[in-house]
């Protein structure tokens, strides 16, 4: 009994001075008060899964961010609130009054591990080989031959047959470095949001000389090759088990407080609870099951940090077959969810319920948009009727992937639209695989899909419902929508680029484009001696991990 | 008899002289099943190459943002899957033939062969560490219980089997989590607990290896059992002990050798399948094994990492079968092979 009281009273302290730390980080003086610092400066995190690759050109996925944003240092980085970005490996950077060229200034002191300098040929050579069609990397498209001047030819080269018109391409490219400290970008179209492109990970610098010596295909496998120029660099890698990462010493900024982040790769979120229990993890987040029983343990209650992330999910009507390819029966589904319920019994109100499109944190936020969505299952019904008859002869077919998550969500909405509408919905769940393979063959009637951003800007949002996109699959299109959204895209004017994005939204959601359901939160557990925690709406495998240089570990 | 008359006279197939002798006819056998293999993983490999490219969804096929067609044709170039199927089939088996396994999929560029040696040593040193408990507890206790038969030894055990075999493995494992992991750090103020997983050549092993032994330890318990009181029943274990003989000598040398033929050959199979590796044992304890290796490689599509492993898979069963055996003459010399 004493000792527990004991235990919650030791506790508090460190809770009280992680507060203090944020309000100082948030102050942007973020120096570590390093008298109550603990001698072993370990941070011991969980990114799920096994990076397939930590080649910045090859990384696709959330756990290979995760790492990325730690070892490699782009141009340009996001600020914690999102509203910009910050200088990094370039230290300023112009825009010609075309707006079509960019020219960045790097770092005079900005340094590789390995000591060398880095340069603006650096930066030449990883953007062109991202171009390269023989590596296939898997953004190529749409962030560098969508934007990148001469890039335009890239989705008509094939790695085999034009092999030989490859090199003439790649030094056709707007990209140039007139001196060592200099990286130019030539665009084909003014773009104002190409200064987050610039901060993605795949836009990290890649140095000629690693790769020439140990392969394309080897330099990124192995601690003593993987040569980046961040604040950490990676020290150990054991397969399914572990990516230690430790100071880069050549970093400009100089040393960060944590010495060493070990990046567990544990899939199991039971597994990974336990460790977090046993003190084996300083952060986890929490199994959708332990919600309640977190939010109601005395201890753990006081460790949940909770960060809304720029992801949101909806209905995808597939609008080339029926009813679907009526405007009024998806609004009619779109009308017949009860989001709040869906947040508050399946989600465990950990996603906040959404009848419009660009989530919270973004500068197209506009929940009053969503009126023409929102719940109403009798004015539904009728609906429905009227445009397509009795709903009673509907069955639609709902692809849903096999995970216990999206079953129960897919479980929760069939019902919803059986009760509400009166519809019968059959439930396809197969695996992921499949799924996608029929959403890209468009065999489908209905799915839950979503999007998380790439970058906090609203054209990575309003794109994808562009007509021939290839990441909303329901074919939705409309000539309105495009043209806004292509005129918003360029517009320098950010008042005047805003109103045609809103519009845009009004349009889309009016028109039923998705079933719009709800806005993903991260929910974590995060012991409290960790300080100095700096978290983004936009965050990798774990909240906070764009920022590790700030974070330190009080005694504990 | 007309029936011995239409029988092949044995030895005219062969022209050359069949050696004599135990061990020459034992190393002819094992030669020959050896050399059975190839045609096996012969068809292994071409009904696995099949079904794979029958199975829906590409590799390139994923959840979230999309690759572009451009992206998709620049993959399929670069790891040859725009080649007819045929084409693709044949430069497998030629590249097999040359021990060559060909670079994965899912991660990049990075040979399968390397996977799978970074993979299956934790999963080979778990399967073995069970095997051994499961030979001396599985059978020890299945004796016991045979020769205690209807006495609260003999309940403790049948209990302990039933329970044991319809106890499934994921929830075994979190109970044991819970207990020897939470609790006990809970208890002790974070002094003594087990580690909640990962992979490591100390107390890492002993809740794994637990778990995946305990259903085949009940399952070797209860045959034991059952083949142990058969045998008891014999006249010549009658014999034995009208002889005078002492229990020790009766049981070890009259009733386990002839107990434990069955038991042997469900010891094999118990072998491949522990050696391969247990998906639910793996993700629960985070090992980095073949088993989760494998399962995550059929999820994203990875056909050289199925197909290698599947590979890998088939030579452990045919060897383990081949040990079975070989086994038997051991341990019953009315059996003949070759």
């Amino acid at each position: 009994m004493d000792d527990s009281v004991a235990r919650l009273r030791w506790l508090r302290v460190p809770a009280l001075l992680t507060v203090v730390g944020l309000v100082v980080a948030a102050c942007g003086t973020s120096a570590p008060t390093t008298s109550n610092l603990a001698k072993d400066q370990t941070l011991r995190v969980n990114i799920n899964t096994e990076p397939n690759s930590l080649d910045p050109g090859q990384e696709q996925y959330n756990y290979e961010g995760a790492i990325g944003a730690s070892i490699n240092e782009t141009l340009v980085r996001i600020k914690p609130d999102l509203s910009d970005v910050q200088a990094a490996a370039a230290s300023s950077w112009s825009v010609s009054s075309d707006g079509l060229t960019w020219t960045f200034k790097l770092r005079s002191n900005g340094k590789w591990s390995d000591g060398k300098p880095v340069t603006g040929a650096d930066f030449v050579y990883a953007w062109q080989r991202i171009l390269d069609p023989r590596l296939a990397a898997p953004y190529a498209d749409p962030f560098f031959d969508g934007i990148v001047a001469g890039a335009q030819d890239y989705g008509s080269l094939d790695a085999v047959k034009d092999a030989a018109k490859i090199p003439d391409f790649l030094n056709g490219l707007g990209l140039s470095a007139p001196d060592a400290s200099t990286f130019v970008v030539k665009l084909q179209a003014p773009a104002p949001y190409f200064k987050w492109i610039a901060s993605l990970w795949m836009s990290a610098p890649v140095r000629k000389d690693v790769v020439d010596q140990y392969g394309s295909d080897k330099w990124a496998t192995s601690p003593t090759s993987l040569i980046t120029n961040g604040q950490y660099k990676v020290s150990e890698m054991v397969s399914k088990d572990h990516i230690t990462l430790v100071p880069n010493t050549f970093y400009w900024g100089g040393a960060p407080t944590v010495t060493k982040i070990i990046n567990y790769e544990i899939a199991d979120d039971n597994q990974a609870y336990a460790k977090y229990l046993n003190g084996e993890l300083d952060l986890d987040s929490v199994p959708l099951a332990n919600t309640d029983l977190v939010k109601n343990d005395p201890k753990l209650k006081n460790e949940i940090k909770f960060v809304p992330q720029l992801t949101l999910f909806w209905m995808d009507f597939n609008t080339r077959k029926a009813p679907f390819n009526n405007k009024q029966a998806r609004l009619a589904f779109s009308k017949a969810v009860d989001r709040d319920s869906l947040a508050k019994n399946v989600l465990k109100q950990r996603s906040t319920p959404a009848d419009f499109f660009i989530p919270k944190g973004m500068n197209g936020y506009r929940p009053d948009l969503g009126t023409s969505q929102a719940f109403d299952p009798a004015a539904a019904k009728t609906m429905l009727t009227q445009a397509v008859g009795d709903p009673s002869k509907i069955t639609i077919d709902f692809l849903i992937r096999n995970s216990t998550a999206n079953k129960q969500i897919g479980e929760f909405l069939a019902d919803q639209l059986q009760t509400n509408l009166g519809v019968k919905v059959n439930q396809v769940v197969i695996d992921s695989k499949t799924v996608t393979t029929r959403l890209r063959k468009h065999d489908y009637q209905l799915y839950v899909g979503g999007w998380g951003a790439d970058y906090p800007d609203d054209q990575d949002w309003f794109d994808i419902w562009m007509t021939g996109s290839g990441n909303v699959f329901g074919g939705y299109s409309n000539p309105d929508y495009d043209a806004l959204v292509k005129k918003a895209d360029i517009e320098p004017d950010a008042k005047k680029r805003q109103a045609y994005y809103d519009q845009a939204q009004k349009i889309l959601i009016d028109d039923a484009g998705g079933g719009f359901l709800y806005q993903r939160n991260y929910m974590f557990l995060v012991k409290p001696y960790v300080q100095g925690l700096t978290t983004t709406a936009q965050d990798f495998a774990n909240v906070g991990d764009w920022f590790w240089g700030k974070v330190s570990i009080a005694q504990h | 008899m007309a029936v011995a008359q239409g029988a092949p006279r044995r030895g005219a197939l062969v022209s050359f002289k069949i050696p004599r002798g135990r061990a020459a006819s034992l190393s002819l056998y094992i030669i020959r099943r050896i050399l059975w293999l190839i045609p096996v993983l012969f068809f292994v490999i071409t009904i696995t190459f099949v079904l794979m490219h029958l199975a829906p969804g590409s590799p390139w096929d994923k959840e979230g943002k999309q690759l572009s067609p451009a992206v998709v044709r620049n993959l399929n170039a670069k790891y040859g899957l725009s080649d007819p199927f045929l084409v693709q089939y044949g430069r497998y088996l030629v590249n097999v033939v040359h021990f060559d396994f060909g670079l994965s999929f899912q991660y990049e560029d990075q040979p399968v062969s390397g996977l799978i040696l970074r993979s299956w040593p934790p999963t080979a040193v778990i399967g073995a560490l069970a095997f051994v408990m499961i030979v001396i507890f599985g059978i020890g206790i299945g004796v016991v219980a045979a020769l205690r038969q209807n006495t609260w030894v003999d309940y403790v055990v049948v209990g302990f089997s039933t329970i044991g075999a319809s106890t499934p493995a994921f929830v075994l494992g979190i109970i044991l989590i819970i207990i020897f992991s939470v609790t006990l750090y809970r208890v002790t103020g974070g002094n003594f607990s087990l580690p909640t997983g990962g992979f490591a050549l100390d107390q890492h092993l002993i809740m794994p290896v637990v778990t995946l032994a305990t259903l085949p330890i009940a399952f070797i318990a209860r045959l034991t059992r059952a083949s142990t009181l058969e045998v008891l029943r014999q006249d010549y274990i009658r014999t034995a002990w009208a002889k005078g003989l002492r229990e020790r000598l009766v049981v070890t040398k009259h009733v386990l050798k002839n107990s434990l033929i069955p038991v042997v050959s469900a010891l094999g199979p118990t072998f491949a399948v522990l050696i391969t590796g247990s998906v639910i044992v793996e993700s629960v304890f985070a090992i980095p094994g073949i088993g989760r290796a494998f399962v995550v490689a059929v999820g994203s599509r990875d056909y050289p990492m199925i197909l290698a492993t599947t590979i890998l898979f088939s030579v452990i069963v045919a060897l383990a079968n081949l040990v079975v055996d070989l086994l038997y003459t051991v341990i019953d010399p009315r059996v003949r092979l070759g």
